[in-house]
């Protein structure tokens, strides 16, 4: 195996974006576009892979995927996009050509920062990723979409900056520093902890930290299935590998770092439950889901980055609730669109049998690749430190949280069985079964498994994933027995929660400017005048200039400036020759 | 008469005689004209192509004009000059080419095209020029070449465009010149020479030399349209599109950044200059116009106003590049004269294609235009993600670069000032890009004439100078891009 695999992987996604652009390409492109991912699942599979190294491109463009953390996410991110991209094919009604176009380009992107193996080549496709993304985001073009978009814009040029910054405080002189070399440069840096910030929120706004998740919840309601799915399994993932690669994990213990880092995971998780429960779209839900999954992440990250001796376990478990994460949201994405096209009858049955599937995994339940990621969480969390009981309790909490969100999901999402029956098209619901049998492999398949010895069977895995699920169904019913007792409603949040108070602050602001503004033009205006009625010089500037003008008229019959410039050159070649 | 001290003349003199043959041809000969123009243009480039090669494999190239009793008119092809003579070279037929199809059946063609070469000439001999003298001759030759293409309409508000720029220009020049005069008094006849041609000895003279510094730099800061001699850039607007690109991309500004490159590293040279203590206010001063020009650029409605105050704010990424010590930044500042330069051309060609074929000027009409120009809009927005420093499109080398060097140099001040600016850049570019491909059309656009969106002079050229925008970043590892040129330029100044 050469490493033509890694160079076709980012290359086929482009050549058939550039061929969208001729308009006979157009529609054998938009035929073959599902099917671009084929190269990175090919060589997401093959073991050694040499790299790819290309001094001439970039800043030396390097592509590899040397370990298994790479091949893992490489291999999740070719499935999801293969499988939404084919699910795509039957979805995407208006401006095909202009999906297609964002979709291969982010894709690209998506696939070069995991290959990327240099911090300038991941700078290069991470912004791909990030810019080609908004077309993703913006697709419909109504006013939420632009809203959307635009708050993706604004936070997502944020944290590139932020980016920018921590990579040149990381690269220093080595123009083309390695991955391999970019943790000990973070942990020998004297600027570690600004270094090591910024790298938190640049990467923070992507995967959603509380705060900077402002866009997740409004970008993936307006977004199509299919990108949504990509965007919160995929693309917010590709965030934790970079924290993977650029933190010092393993290499200096950073209890404060690490220890600040758990707590904003945990508060980002728990955050995203209860405003997410508060939500009346099935796809907003589903964002703040995300946000919350996310927070889970990043405390494995953070004990992983207080204590060395954690590290690789944290790793593996962050590969693996990455993939197992991808899976499970990819098909409750996928699994809502084709829910809304369902009418009712069996199909309806099936259908919310699916999605139940999906949403069982992500709460953790027993038998899911959600237990196994749990466990996983949890061994990194327990191992070395004194908070072990404290945080494995938090886990579990966070667990009744994403019980609590799925419960929320499926009442909003599931198709009305009453309805008349109606099944979804094959080219919605054929995609969504094979993404769903994939996230399932993830459980059932031994050698998929972060750790081959963790039980998926036996009475402690049952006891473990069971009860918080249990009590998050509990809190359910009982809330929703509440609710209807009192015969209310439950209390809603808008999507993007506090984004509602910021755009509010710059609306005012915006305001305020425009009004200083005029009143600065209209004192202005007004000081003129008080100077034109003191100075009579600004009279005689007027006729003189007047004057001048005159000059300048006659002087504007240009031919005769030719004819003395030529003169001029005349002499001066004159000059030269002698 | 050897090549070697002949090719900077005849790369000079391939603009220079058919400027001259083009004011003798009678007004109605475009075919003739057409032909004279894109061959001369050509011939420059092939021209260029040996001395690059050349210089790469260690040769030099000289020409020496006796000139006063001991002053000498001196071309010279050292790298920096060969980046900027072919940088001016490609450029110049490309723009040509752009504006013998925007100048289609309009009057006075004779007269642009003579002037247009002139103008050229001009750089190269900025370019080549070995000494300050040399450059002081070309520098005031563009001065008044270009003049009578920023008035070339001939409209009031041309002329008054056209008083404006003479304002400050000539200002400038005659600021610049008193500079030479005090070097040339204090130390005699100097070359420019890597590493800086001042002797040893110069260093006695402190405050001669602070005085001296600060009259060729503000001289020179006129045409880099420095914070606050801007004002005549955003005016100059006014001049057909392919002047406007070529004002923006390569003659008047670069001449002025390029100038102050030179007389920092060639004739100071860097550590002198750094001494002397001159270079920190010049980058504040740098920084403060990038900020600037981007504020101002986000409120200016007309297209080409917004994209001269853009220039304003990216070329003093240049001089602030030249301004902070060491080998990265002075590689981003030297590379972004390349970079800024095909980037902008390309913006000010899809300008000129919006008001040609469409009669669009304001930025608030560019709503779907993205359905009836597509391929225009998609060299402006190579050009506008460029200019913010979205990888890969040019514009990130540059920034990558600045903002290493800044911190390498302990100036982490730098890189919010970059960051700002990308900001503002976004925020003024980016909502253009938006209308222009997401938003509906406010009306039905006048079909295309022909089978292309625009007519192909116009549109070839855009469309290669976006091409190259985007080939620049991409394979700017590449020895013979501009990054690779700038290292070599950078390693050789920073020699021990």
């Amino acid at each position: 195996m050469t490493s033509i695999g890694i160079v076709l992987a980012v290359i086929v996604p482009l050549t058939l974006a550039a061929a969208l652009g001729a308009v006979a390409l157009r529609p054998l492109a938009a035929r073959l576009a599902p099917w671009a991912p084929l190269p990175a699942l090919v060589s997401s599979l093959a073991d050694q892979t040499p790299a790819f190294e290309l001094d001439a491109a970039l800043l030396g463009l390097r592509l590899g995927a040397p370990d298994p953390a790479t091949r893992a996410f490489l291999a999740f991110t070719a499935v999801l996009w293969l499988l939404a991209g084919t699910f795509a094919r039957a979805y995407v009604g208006a401006h095909a050509c202009s999906f297609w176009f964002f979709f291969l380009v982010t894709m690209a992107g998506n696939v070069g920062a995991i290959l990327a193996g240099s911090v300038a080549t991941f700078y290069v496709f991470y912004a791909v990723m990030t810019f080609a993304a908004y077309g993703l985001v913006v697709h419909e073009r109504s006013d939420a979409a632009r809203r959307a978009a635009r708050t993706y814009l604004v936070m997502a040029l944020g944290g590139e900056i932020l980016l920018l910054a921590a990579f040149l405080l990381v690269v220093r002189e080595r123009i083309d520093l390695p991955f391999g070399d970019v943790p000990v440069s973070v942990a020998r840096s004297p600027h570690r902890g600004v270094i090591c910030a910024f790298l938190v929120v640049g990467f923070g706004v992507k995967a959603g930290l509380v705060l900077l998740h402002l866009w997740l919840p409004l970008a993936h309601p307006v977004a199509p299935s299919p990108a949504s799915a990509v965007l919160s399994g995929t693309i917010i993932e590709v965030a934790l590998l970079a924290w993977l690669r650029f933190l010092p994990l393993g290499v200096a213990p950073l209890p404060g770092l690490g220890l600040s880092l758990a707590a904003v995971g945990f508060v980002t998780a728990f955050y995203g439950a209860v405003v997410g429960v508060l939500q009346v779209d099935p796809k907003v839900v589903l964002a703040y889901s995300s946000v919350s999954q996310m927070g889970l992440a990043v405390v494995a990250a953070g004990a992983g980055l207080a204590a060395p001796a954690a590290a690789p376990a944290a790793t593996a478990a962050i590969v693996f609730f990455a993939s197992h994460h991808a899976m499970a949201k990819g098909s409750l994405f996928l699994g809502a669109a084709v829910a809304r096209e369902t009418g009712g009858g069996w199909p309806a049955r099936l259908v919310t049998l699916g999605l139940l599937v999906a949403a069982l995994a992500i709460a953790g339940a027993p038998f899911t690749s959600g237990a196994l990621a749990k466990a996983a969480l949890k061994d990194v969390l327990t191992a070395p430190s004194r908070g072990a009981g404290a945080s494995a309790a938090l886990l579990s909490v966070a667990a009744i949280g994403s019980t609590l969100l799925m419960v929320r999901f499926l009442s909003l999402a599931a198709p009305a069985a009453d309805a008349e029956e109606r099944g979804p098209r094959a080219g919605l619901w054929v995609p969504w079964l094979v993404l769903l049998a994939s996230g399932s492999a993830l459980a059932f398949h031994p050698g998929l498994r972060p750790d081959p010895r963790a039980a998926l069977v036996g009475w402690g895995a049952l006891w473990s994933g069971g009860w918080p699920l249990l009590a998050g169904v509990a809190l359910a019913v009982a809330a929703s027995a509440v609710l209807r007792r009192l015969g209310r409603a439950a209390p809603t949040v808008p999507p993007g929660d506090v984004l509602v108070f910021v755009e509010a602050a710059v609306f005012e602001s915006r305001r305020g400017i425009v009004d200083a503004r005029r009143r600065a033009r209209r004192a202005r205006r007004r000081l003129q005048a008080e100077a034109a009625r003191r100075l009579r010089l600004g009279r005689r500037v007027a006729r003189l200039s007047a004057r001048l003008q005159r000059v300048d008229g006659r002087l504007a019959d240009l031919e005769k400036v030719g004819v003395l410039l030529l003169g001029l050159f005349a002499a001066l070649l004159f000059l030269l020759v002698d | 008469m050897t090549l070697e001290t002949t090719l900077p003349l005849w790369v000079l003199l391939t603009s220079l005689i058919p400027g001259v043959l083009l004011f003798f041809l009678p007004e109605r000969r475009h075919g003739v004209r057409t032909t004279i123009n894109i061959s001369a243009a050509c011939a420059k480039l092939a021209l260029t192509a040996v001395m690059v090669r050349g210089v790469y494999a260690g040769r030099r190239y000289e020409t020496r004009i006796p000139f006063l009793a001991d002053v000498d008119i001196l071309l010279r092809a050292d790298p920096f000059a060969l980046l900027f003579v072919t940088l001016s070279a490609a450029l110049w037929l490309a723009t040509t080419a752009y504006a013998v199809g925007y100048l289609e059946g309009s009057p006075h063609r004779s007269r642009f095209f003579g002037f247009f070469s002139l103008c050229v000439a001009s750089t190269m001999g900025i370019a080549l020029a070995g000494n300050l003298l040399t450059f002081f001759v070309f520098y005031e030759m563009l001065t008044i070449t270009t003049y009578p293409l920023v008035v070339h309409r001939g409209t009031i508000e041309a002329l008054r465009a056209g008083d404006v720029y003479l304002r400050y220009t000539i200002g400038g020049g005659a600021v610049f010149l008193a500079g030479v005069v005090l070097i040339y008094s204090l130390l005699g006849p100097l070359d420019f020479v890597e590493r800086g041609a001042l002797p040893l000895a110069a260093r006695e003279h402190r405050v001669a030399l602070v005085v001296a510094f600060v009259l060729l730099v503000g001289g020179l800061a006129v045409k880099a349209a420095l914070f606050p001699l801007h004002r005549w850039l955003p005016e100059a607007m006014v001049a057909p599109a392919p002047v406007s690109a070529l004002l923006h991309a390569v003659a008047v500004v670069k001449a002025g950044a390029f100038g102050i490159t030179r007389v920092v590293y060639d004739v100071y040279g860097v550590r002198l200059a750094h001494e002397l203590g001159v270079m920190r206010p010049l980058a504040i001063l740098a920084a403060f116009t990038i900020v600037y020009g981007s504020v101002q650029a986000l409120t200016q409605r007309d297209l080409k106003r917004r994209l001269a105050y853009s220039t304003v704010s990216q070329i003093s990424y240049i001089v602030l590049g030249v301004a902070i010590f060491g080998t990265l930044s002075t590689i981003g500042g030297i590379v972004h004269l390349v970079h800024q330069g095909l980037m902008k051309v390309t913006l000010f060609f899809c300008a000129g294609n919006l008001a040609e074929e469409l009669g669009i000027h304001e930025v608030s009409a560019l709503r779907g235009v993205g359905r009836r120009m597509p391929l225009t809009m998609g060299a402006f927005t190579v050009g506008a993600l460029g200019m913010i420093g979205v990888p890969p499109v040019a514009g990130w080398i540059t920034k990558w670069y600045l903002g290493l060097g800044a911190f390498t140099a302990g100036e982490p001040w730098v890189v919010a000032v970059l960051g700002a600016s990308a900001l503002l850049n976004a925020a003024y570019f980016l909502p253009l890009v938006y209308d222009a491909w997401f938003a509906a059309p406010a009306s039905v656009w006048r079909a295309p004439s022909g089978r292309a969106e625009v007519n192909l002079w116009l549109l070839v050229p855009t469309l290669t100078t976006a091409a190259l925008s985007l080939a620049v970043g991409v394979f700017a590892g590449f020895d013979f891009s501009p990054l690779g040129w700038a290292k070599l330029i950078a390693r050789r100044e920073f020699a021990e």
